[in-house]
């Protein structure tokens, strides 16, 4: 028989059994402060080993942002692919940007853009597929797919590095649904995403369930944890290709725990305790405020956070969407995140991306609009030792595809698995015995570091 | 109780077989005679080594030679190429051991005219050109559309030829193509390199473009089906099979396509294969289909890996006695597979368990301590029939069946949804046969508000989205790909699309009295093929055409064939579904998803089940009764050494979370404190709801569906951080934990003693008695100095109900 009963690990030396043991024969003794003391003990050893670990904010714009409009604009180009809008002076000599987003222009000394990327998945289904793992689907999907092969970013750093301070190893907004890709595959449940699905721009704004219900005190709560470990007697299965759910359960209690009494992980959720004068700076939109909140997180010590700003598949009236609505939102928020976090000297050790699955066609089409083009697109990345003010890589006169530089997806997922101090080629071994390396080929992109 | 019953003599059996006649090795060689005609002629072979009965693959492993190399080329891999005309042999040998196979080669100076569809659009296929994601998208991939799959080579030549001015190709300069250059990326293309300048494929098509782009004659022989070896094959664990596939043409020749097939596994847990047709095994033992596609044809190899470890001699003593037919056909499964089932589970598990899957809901203290203390050797027996009997069996089948019809206020209306759900509870209560349900929901007639079944066509208003809704509902068909290209894993095409949805275009509503839709019957209304623009006559999927009389509702002939006896697609859908809802998974899975490239993993049951279903006269509970009573039904949840990672064929029990509705209502079972749903009376519980947009949390975060599509997997099965945490901190469940008038409340003012009251929650939570360490550890809460009688029982409570245990259904 190969089921038993799983001890689990806290930190180093301190096993959950002993935590259980001492909840009990304290009861309701045993409190809030004592239990984080002890997670402040294993803290610090976890801290010593991780000082500057880097962190990430990975913003995803899905649909597929227009470089054109952004980052490599084409001004030299016939009309019908330069589009209407006229580039614009950055604060960086010698970089333009779209004119639409003149906030960001401002900030351009502080972050880089890699014009060169470029692969050959033209879906939606598969180019998120692609730049949110870092490996292409192994057949072609519908443009509509949600599908999963591989282990998502977020997964992976979830394993590699764990929570601190209670956080969520990989928090997620699902707004408006959750990342098509962004699951963990084969690492299992434990490194899923934590959802967060309410709206943050929205005045009573919360997240859900991560504090104590009212009337419930701290010392009960941990009676209660206590008495919980102990009564769940199921047997768990495991070996992990079993897939049974209670092993499952146990990560997500794990998890649940050092969330809500993690007073770190609490106030960092209380988008409250922002002046308003910040939460005017990010922008009240819904991307804003993600914005917003992914710095608190990263702050209280989240390795990874998703922000999504979802909606670029502008493939008629493509101009009048981007003016209005997509760029000035993005514009705002963007700029005021990376001027923050580097009045906070958070750019020092987190990754900042913002990127979707493809770039847009450099010709215009017949609607107005710009379609699915993965030949070339254009990321931004600050912080975590990513030059300021820099750009890696061109694409032709027409934005068609890198003349300089070409990377592929790999080398981008690559950069981002060495910047988070994780090896990209390290080998996992699925449930099922398949070795799998984290990126298949790919080198970092050395001017990034 | 049921002991444990193991395994049968037929393993034995096994074991002999595969002991005899060990040192006798053969070589074979397939094919074993071809003609390799013009100079892009090649044949992928097949090596094969039997030893003691069994048959490995050795491709990979042998020296191949060409007797006369100047006739033809071997590399290798084992692939055969023409070099000039004569007749020669390719020899195979490995360990002293070899085989030969003779080959005749002809026109090898010469390039053979090219057929558009039998030598263009493959190549288009094989390099994802035409795939959905690129452009066999509807609107095509900027501006150049292909039919998807190649399923339309007369729209493909035009989209090639005709379009864009002509600059696709371009026979003065083949090389100048914007087919080819766009292809081997030397104009920016999206898609990047497909393949490279003098590969076979670029040479294929500049071929093609330099004769001037022929369709072809309308005499050329034209691909009649393929075949693929070996069809089915035993295989170790982490080895490689070669495939290989065949093209039978209308002239009676036969020609590989090995290289221009595409391959796709319907499991990679168990076996994977690569473009070239070379199969993987992983460490994992089951069984895959390997499918190969070439044009419209499908073909699939069935793999299959036992595992490696043979069960002990002890093991097989104790043997699998159960005659119900179930457990035989399960039990030659794991033969096969050399898998041991796992022991019965406890009366408790049992009881738990049947409760949960027939009616949504947890026995109460009573009836569990009944059923424990019950000596009757059929007691489980009784209880599955007296379950079958409640009302809130109706309920809980009918929450599953709303989802799938679409009960959903926000598109149907609220009087609407209502009364369809009521009618869903009424056709459950009354256990209408299957027949009968799908019947009256086929031929429904008349108001909205009265008669509830006419709601079905409400929720799928159009032709289209019915055929699409019958289709993947009742005969577990997903026809939607159909209604734009054939089918790329099917047989069905437009033709069987559009013969479905002919059915209903004379269906018409109008407004009743109070506002109310009037389905009724128009004597007008056709169906016309978007292709060819001609009305389409009713079919019905694998019939022909239908003559329907003018004055007939023509869906009445559809439900007598959907209905018939005969009927391959009904019964067994809805023997998969109540399968899969009792079993944690379907024979077919995704089990609305049937089709000769996704077989079942045990074929005989489900044949077995969909028969005995139709004798019994599609009756639903006789079909609930069949499987539970099976002893495969009642195996415990805990793997042996042997099926730890069984997934797939029933040898354990596999754990499964309650769904959203059954885990509130048993929430507010064991604390005593039903649910308040706004608008609705009192104690309502949550599988009653006719309503599925009422406001929960609770409901949301465990997954409960939006009931916007057909398909049972929008209802969420896993687990989540999330749900975790609503668990332990939302003020719905602590509240009811902590009210006044709760169980926990009631327990604590009673007069039972702490031993007492902690042996009734955990009845109520987890149908069973606690251990005796259960006990100890649950009653040193009451004695804590900062806890009271109530706190402490409230805290046993949240405990339990915060449980693997109280969650899952084991």
């Amino acid at each position: 028989m190969t089921h038993s009963r799983r001890t689990h690990r806290r930190c180093d030396g301190l096993a959950r059994r002993d935590f259980i043991q001492t909840g009990l024969s304290a009861l309701g003794g045993f409190g809030l402060v004592d239990l984080l003391r002890m997670q402040a003990a294993c803290a610090e050893e976890s801290k010593a080993a991780s000082k500057a670990a880097t962190r990430c904010i990975f913003i995803w714009m899905d649909g597929g942002p227009s470089h054109h409009e952004t980052f490599d604009t084409k001004p030299d180009a016939p009309s019908e692919i330069r589009g209407i809008f006229d580039p614009i002076r950055s604060n960086v000599s010698g970089i333009d940007v779209g004119e639409h987003i003149p906030k960001i222009a401002q900030i351009m000394n502080r972050v880089t853009v890699i014009r060169s990327i470029t692969h050959k998945d033209p879906g939606h289904g598969g180019g998120n597929h692609y730049l949110t793992t870092g490996c292409p689907t192994p057949t072609s999907v519908a443009c509509g797919a949600k599908v999963s092969f591989h282990p998502s970013f977020g997964s992976v750093i979830a394993k590699e590095r764990g929570s601190t301070n209670g956080l969520p190893p990989y928090i997620q907004f699902a707004l408006p649904s959750p990342l098509r890709s962004g699951g963990p595959n084969f690492l299992g449940s434990k490194y899923a995403p934590f959802y967060i699905s309410n709206n943050p721009n929205n005045p009573d704004f919360s997240v859900s369930d991560v504090t104590l219900p009212p009337g419930i005190s701290s010392g009960r709560a941990t009676t209660r944890e206590s008495l919980r470990r102990s009564v769940d007697q199921l047997k768990r299965i495991t070996d992990a290709a079993a897939n049974d759910p209670a092993r499952s359960m146990d990560n997500f209690y794990e998890q649940a725990v050092g969330l809500i009494t993690s007073p770190q992980a609490v106030k960092a959720f209380d988008l409250s305790l922002e002046p308003e004068s910040v939460r005017a700076e990010y922008g009240h939109t819904m991307v804003g405020q993600q914005c917003l909140l992914a710095r608190r997180m990263i702050e209280a010590g989240a390795p990874f956070v998703t922000v999504q700003h979802a909606g670029w598949d502008h493939h008629g009236n493509i101009f009048p969407y981007l003016k209005n609505r997509y760029l000035p939102i993005f514009d705002t928020a963007f700029s005021a995140l990376i001027r923050d976090m580097d009045q906070r000297g958070l750019l020092e050790n987190t990754l900042v991306l913002a990127l979707g699955e493809f770039g847009r066609t450099p010709k215009i089409n017949k609607n107005a609009g710009r379609d699915h083009w993965p030949s070339a697109m254009s990321v931004v990345a600050a912080g975590a030792g990513v030059p300021r003010g820099e750009v890696i890589g061109a694409t032709d006169i027409q934005g068609n595809s890198p003349i300089e530089r070409p990377l592929k997806v790999e080398d981008f997922a690559a950069t981002l698995y060495t910047k988070m101090g994780i090896d990209p080629h390290k080998e996992y071994v699925t449930p099922l015995g398949r070795p799998v390396p984290i990126v298949n080929g790919g080198q970092p992109i050395s001017e990034l570091f | 109780m049921t002991s444990a019953r193991l395994v049968s003599v037929a393993f034995v059996t096994l074991l002999t077989v595969t002991s005899i006649a060990a040192d006798q090795t053969a070589l074979h060689i397939e094919p074993g005679e071809r003609t390799l005609v013009g100079n892009e002629a090649r044949q992928q072979l097949l090596v094969t080594e039997t030893t003691a009965g069994r048959d490995l693959d050795r491709t990979r492993d042998v020296i191949f030679s060409s007797v006369n190399p100047k006739i033809a080329s071997v590399d290798s891999n084992g692939v055969v190429r023409p070099v000039s005309d004569g007749t020669t042999a390719i020899i195979a040998s490995v360990n002293g051991v070899s085989a030969r196979t003779e080959f005749t080669v002809s026109r090898s100076g010469e390039g053979l005219p090219v057929n558009f569809a039998n030598d263009i659009v493959p190549v288009l296929s094989k390099a994802g050109c035409n795939a959905g994601s690129c452009h066999g998208k509807q609107s095509g991939q900027n501006g150049f559309k292909l039919s998807v799959f190649g399923f339309d080579p007369a729209f493909d030549y035009a989209a090639l030829v005709s379009e864009a001015r002509g600059r696709r190709v371009f026979a003065v300069d083949a090389d100048q193509s914007l087919l080819l250059q766009k292809a081997t990326n030397r104009v920016p293309h999206g898609g990047g390199q497909k393949f490279p300048v003098g590969s076979t494929e670029y040479r294929r098509l500049h071929r093609w473009i330099q004769q001037g782009m022929p369709k072809g004659r309308p005499d050329d022989p034209v691909v009649v089906g393929i075949r693929i070896t070996p069809s089915e094959r035993v295989l170790s664990e982490q080895t490689e099979q070669q495939v290989i596939v065949s093209a039978e043409l209308s002239d009676g020749t036969i020609r590989d396509v090995t290289n221009e097939s595409q391959y796709e596994t319907n499991d990679e847990v168990v076996a994977d294969v690569d473009r070239h047709g070379l199969v993987q095994t992983t460490r994992v033992a089951g069984e895959a289909a390997i499918m190969a596609r070439y044009l419209e044809f499908v073909a699939t190899s069935q793999v299959t890996v036992p595992l490696t470890a043979i069960p002990s001699a002890d093991e097989l003593q104790a043997s699998w006695k159960s005659q119900h037919f179930i457990d035989r056909l399960v039990a030659t499964k794991w033969m096969k597979l050399n898998l041991l089932p796992s022991e019965a589970s406890s009366d408790a598990t049992f009881l738990r368990r049947a409760f949960l899957d027939v009616i949504g809901r947890l026995p109460t203290v009573a009836e569990t301590r009944e059923f424990l203390s019950s000596t009757a050797v059929d007691k489980r027996t009784q209880l599955i029939d007296s379950l079958l009997q409640r009302p809130e069996y109706a309920d809980f089948s009918a929450v599953r069946w709303a989802d799938l019809l679409r009960v959903n206020q926000e598109t149907l209306g609220a009087k609407s949804a209502y009364v369809f759900d009521t009618w869903l509870r009424h056709a459950f209560r009354e256990n209408m046969p299957y027949d009968q349900f799908v019947q009256e929901l086929i031929t429904a007639q008349g108001g909205s508000n009265h008669d509830g079944e006419t709601n079905f066509y409400k929720a799928f208003p159009k032709p289209n989205d019915l055929t699409i809704a019958v289709s993947q509902v009742f005969l577990g068909v997903r026809l939607e790909c159909a209604r734009c290209h054939h089918h790329p894993y099917e047989k069905w095409g437009q033709d069987d699309f559009f013969g479905m949805s002919a059915f209903f275009p004379r269906l018409k509503q109008k407004k009743g009295a109070d506002g109310e839709d009037i389905l009724f019957v128009a004597d007008k209304g056709e169906v016309t093929h978007p292709k060819t623009k001609s009305v389409v006559a009713p079919k019905v999927l694998l019939g022909g055409p239908l003559e329907i009389p003018a004055t007939e509702d023509r869906r009445h002939p559809l439900a007598e064939w959907m209905t018939s006896r005969e009927n391959k697609f009904v019964a067994r859908t809805m023997a998969n579904r109540v399968w899969a809802h009792l079993m944690g998974r379907g024979l077919v899975e995704p089990i609305d998803d049937m089709r000769a490239t996704n077989p079942a993993t045990n074929e005989p049951l489900l044949s077995a089940l969909a028969t005995d279903f139709v004798e019994h006269n599609f009756d639903i509970k006789h079909l609930f009764r069949t499987i539970m009573t099976s002893d495969v039904y009642q195996l415990s949840s805990l793997p042996n050494s042997t099926n730890v990672r069984d997934t797939r064929n029933y040898s354990r029990r596999y754990r499964k979370r309650l769904s959203a509705e059954v885990l509130l209502d048993a929430v507010c079972d064991v604390t005593g404190e039903p649910s308040a749903f706004t608008g609705m009376p009192a104690g309502t519980r949550a599988v009653q709801l006719w309503n599925n947009r009422l406001a929960s949390a609770f409901l949301d975060v465990f997954g409960r569906p939006h009931r916007k599509s057909v398909c049972e997997c929008e209802r969420l099965s896993e687990t989540s951080l999330g749900q975790v945490l609503h668990l332990m901190n939302a003020p719905v469940v602590n509240d009811k934990i902590a009210s006044p008038t709760s169980q926990a409340a009631r327990l604590a003012k009673s007069d039972l003693s702490p031993e007492e009251i902690i042996t009734e929650m955990y009845l109520a939570a987890l149908s069973r008695f606690p251990t005796e360490q259960e006990l100890k550890v649950a009653k040193s809460i009451y004695s804590a100095p900062e806890s009271s009688r109530r706190s402490a029982t409230e805290d046993v409570l949240w405990a339990l109900i915060n449980t693997a245990e109280f969650v899952l259904n084991d």
